[in-house]
């Protein structure tokens, strides 16, 4: 069985959203499972958030030839070969039981090569089915070889091919949104193009030639919405996030999940809705002093000038991601371990 | 324990000192079993043993027992997840033709022992996590003799000499874990005796940890519990003095202030010409001081001395004295060899807890890491019978 892939996917950027994945990926770690993180942004910020600068010159400077998302495909873009599948030793082991799956700014110069392969899927040919599926069999590699009970992906902020090939190989996406006019248009083009895709993708799977290697069924199951203030300005009037938060369920049920507006549960407001996984407060002054440290918030210290005040915020944020991560995890049925064995 | 016990327990599939793991894979489990038996909560009063590379039920894993594997594992002992820090000892052996890795745990002297701010216990074959009745049990069986000087209690001291409101606001959101606060019903009392800054009933009085972590004013009670910060205009002690300070208060104080006090005395030059990018140059690296000053303070003697560690700030050097020689089985041979011991190991709880340690034994090499990139010569030592200097020199 392999553990599920979840996407966050958002064609708006700066909402905040990789750092919603850094948190998650601590959070689930936390609460006892083995996770791979992985970063398939060509901006690779997911990667900065998880090492720092010293360690990336290494990696990215360095001669291992698949420590990267990137380094384990180029053999295939080369036409030399398939992917080069990761081995344990090539993620990046953050602890034990939590590894990062480590992005590359070039990963962009895929773009080209995954947008060509699509249409030459229809053709019936071996090759392209390889690389647009290559994501998907190197995140399962990675998975398997690190036992990981769940794996997360980090997307860019756009609709393009490499986000394409990324929502092939997921189970399920959520989609991480601000509340503001950006990201509710943002949602109009995102669900059309997401029930596009996946149909696009099951025409090609029948007609893959090759026997030797077994491809994603492109679920891509959308199930939720995570509503982040941490994109929002405070210049603007607090009343009008309030306006597009009441307006994300009804364009949420009709443009992702393609149901008529009529089947919205009437009660559904902003607070109820069962879509809403959840709305994560901005952090103020706790985000810089995480990122200084480079830990999740919940892992602040006294030490690294989380005093007074500052603890108990720590503390909510905790249970904030701690709720958020057992209700994901409810929806894909993925169940937690408790501490007791 | 040696090769006949162990093998006599690694056949006993009956016995809950044993616990079996068919790889090293589930590292949390593995720390978590660790934890439960340096509890001790049975009260066997000998060690617990954890078998590596073998099934449940007896059967052999076949897992090749590599030299990385017992290096990662010995290194739980001090990567400060497990606090305070356990006695374990890590061995390759062969039983029956099967190859394991064995890790052996001493019963704590002072429980409960905890992983991540929750404290394991083993009850029959399997974990848990400790209720409070089980928390009070652990508490009691702190043995009274032969204690380490911070869980010696403080006779001149009452719980009025403890700043509640710190230890409450600040040290137990740092030391315990969020969901066991949570279902918390402990009385404050309850909750002193078991992070160790008071002894159990029925003395119930201030230790020496509880006074040096959250005491109103410590230096009242342990006199040398401050430090005195100098910085000298030349190079010489008799030279004029520009700024004198003496840092005192509880530990959380104490360390907080410091840093502000090296943040304001090191100065970074900027170049400007050399390169199209301004280049920063501090003349010492801040974590460098940060490390060697956090080391003093955690394990200097605190008994039949009180002096302060002192910090003397000179144009061309830093020097850091310290009361107090090496400690338990580090000597000048060994010393920044790898070998640690702890004079005051619930001190470096306490430090690890609130942040302000990573990790256990790696203070002076992170120190000369920094030194050495920021373009400072090392660090030097000089190792005294009753005291400890380090002197940290300027970049050229």
């Amino acid at each position: 069985m392999n553990p599920p892939i979840v996407t966050f996917l958002n064609n708006k950027g700066g909402v905040g959203k990789t750092s919603l994945v850094y948190h998650l990926a601590w959070m689930y770690f936390d609460l006892g499972l083995k996770v791979v993180a992985a970063d398939l942004d060509p901006q690779a910020n997911l990667t900065a958030a998880f090492i720092d600068e010293e360690r990336l010159e290494e990696v990215w400077e360095g001669n291992s030839d698949r420590n990267t998302v990137f380094r384990c495909v180029q053999p295939l873009l080369k036409g030399i070969g398939d992917i080069a599948a990761p081995k344990l030793e090539n993620l990046e082991k953050i602890e034990d039981g939590l590894y990062l799956f480590i992005g590359d700014l070039q990963l962009s110069g895929f773009e080209d090569e995954l947008s060509s392969q699509w249409s030459a899927c229809l053709d019936g040919k071996e090759r392209p089915f390889r690389v647009i599926s290559a994501f998907w069999r190197l995140l399962t590699q990675a998975a398997t070889d690190s036992e990981a009970d769940i794996v997360l992906v980090d997307l860019g902020p756009n609709l393009g091919a490499i986000n394409r090939a990324a929502l092939i190989a997921a189970d399920y996406m959520v989609v991480p949104l601000s509340p503001d006019l950006f990201s509710l248009q943002g949602l109009k083009n995102l669900g059309p193009t997401v029930v596009r895709w996946r149909k696009e993708w099951q025409e090609r799977i029948p007609k893959n030639p090759a026997t030797d290697f077994s491809l994603p069924t492109g679920q891509m199951q959308p199930i939720g919405y995570i509503i982040l203030q941490h994109g929002v300005r405070f210049d603007r009037p607090v009343k009008a996030f309030q306006r597009w938060i009441e307006q994300i369920p009804t364009t949420y049920h009709t443009e992702v999940l393609q149901e008529s507006p009529e089947s919205l549960v009437p009660a559904s407001n902003s607070s109820t809705d069962v879509n809403r996984l959840a709305l994560i407060k901005h952090y103020q002054s706790l985000m810089p002093m995480a990122q200084e440290s480079r830990k999740p918030i919940f892992h602040l210290k006294p030490a690294d000038g989380a005093i007074g005040a500052h603890l108990s915020a720590v503390r909510n944020v905790y249970f904030d991601f701690k709720e958020l991560a057992e209700k994901i995890a409810t929806k894909i049925e993925l169940p937690l371990p408790s501490l007791e064995t | 324990m040696d090769w006949q016990e162990l093998a006599e327990l690694f056949r006993d599939l009956e016995s809950d000192r044993v616990e079996r793991k068919a790889s090293a894979a589930d590292g949390k489990k593995i720390r978590q079993a660790i934890c439960a038996f340096a509890n001790d909560l049975p009260n066997h009063q000998k060690p617990g043993v954890l078998f590596i590379g073998v099934n449940d039920d007896g059967s052999c894993a076949n897992l090749s027992i590599s030299d990385r594997l017992l290096t990662e594992l010995a290194g739980i002992r001090s990567e400060g997840k497990i606090l305070p820090m356990p006695v374990l000892r890590v061995e390759k052996h062969t039983f029956d033709g099967c190859e394991v890795a064995v890790i052996v745990v001493q019963p704590s002297d002072a429980p409960p022992v905890r992983f991540e701010g929750r404290t394991f216990i083993r009850v029959g074959p399997r974990r848990a996590i400790a209720t409070l009745e089980e928390e009070r049990r652990l508490n009691e069986k702190r043995r009274a003799g032969d204690l380490p000087f911070d869980l010696r209690p403080l006779p001149s001291a009452s719980t009025d000499d403890l700043d509640l409101d710190i230890f409450q606001r600040e040290y137990l959101h740092s030391a315990l874990a969020p969901e066991i606060l949570e279902e918390n019903q402990r009385s404050i009392e309850q909750q002193l005796v078991s992070l160790r800054f008071c002894t159990p009933p029925p003395e119930f009085s201030p230790t020496n940890l509880g006074i040096l972590v959250a005491g109103k004013q410590p230096r009242q009670l342990v006199p040398g519990f401050y430090i005195q910060f100098v910085r000298f205009d030349g190079k010489e002690l008799t030279d004029p003095i520009r700024d004198q300070k003496e840092i005192d208060g509880s530990l959380i104080d104490l360390l907080r202030y410091m840093d502000e006090v090296l943040q304001a005395n090191i100065s970074t030059a900027s170049d400007i010409t050399t390169q199209p990018l301004e280049i920063k140059k501090p003349d010492y690296p801040i974590v460098a001081l940060q490390q060697l000053i956090r080391n003093a303070i955690m394990h200097r003697s605190y008994e039949q001395t009180n002096a302060p560690v002192r910090v003397y700030w000179f144009s061309d050097r830093i020097e850091i004295h310290n009361p107090g020689g090496l400690f338990g089985q580090v000597n000048r041979q060994n010393f920044y060899q790898g070998v640690t011991d702890y004079r005051n190991p619930h001190l470096a709880e306490a430090m690890k807890n609130l942040g302000y340690v990573q990790r256990f034994g790696v203070g002076i090499p992170i120190a000369q890491k920094q030194l050495e990139k920021n373009g400072n010569p090392p660090a030097e030592f000089d190792i005294q019978d009753s005291y400890l200097s380090v002197t940290v020199r300027r970049a050229a």
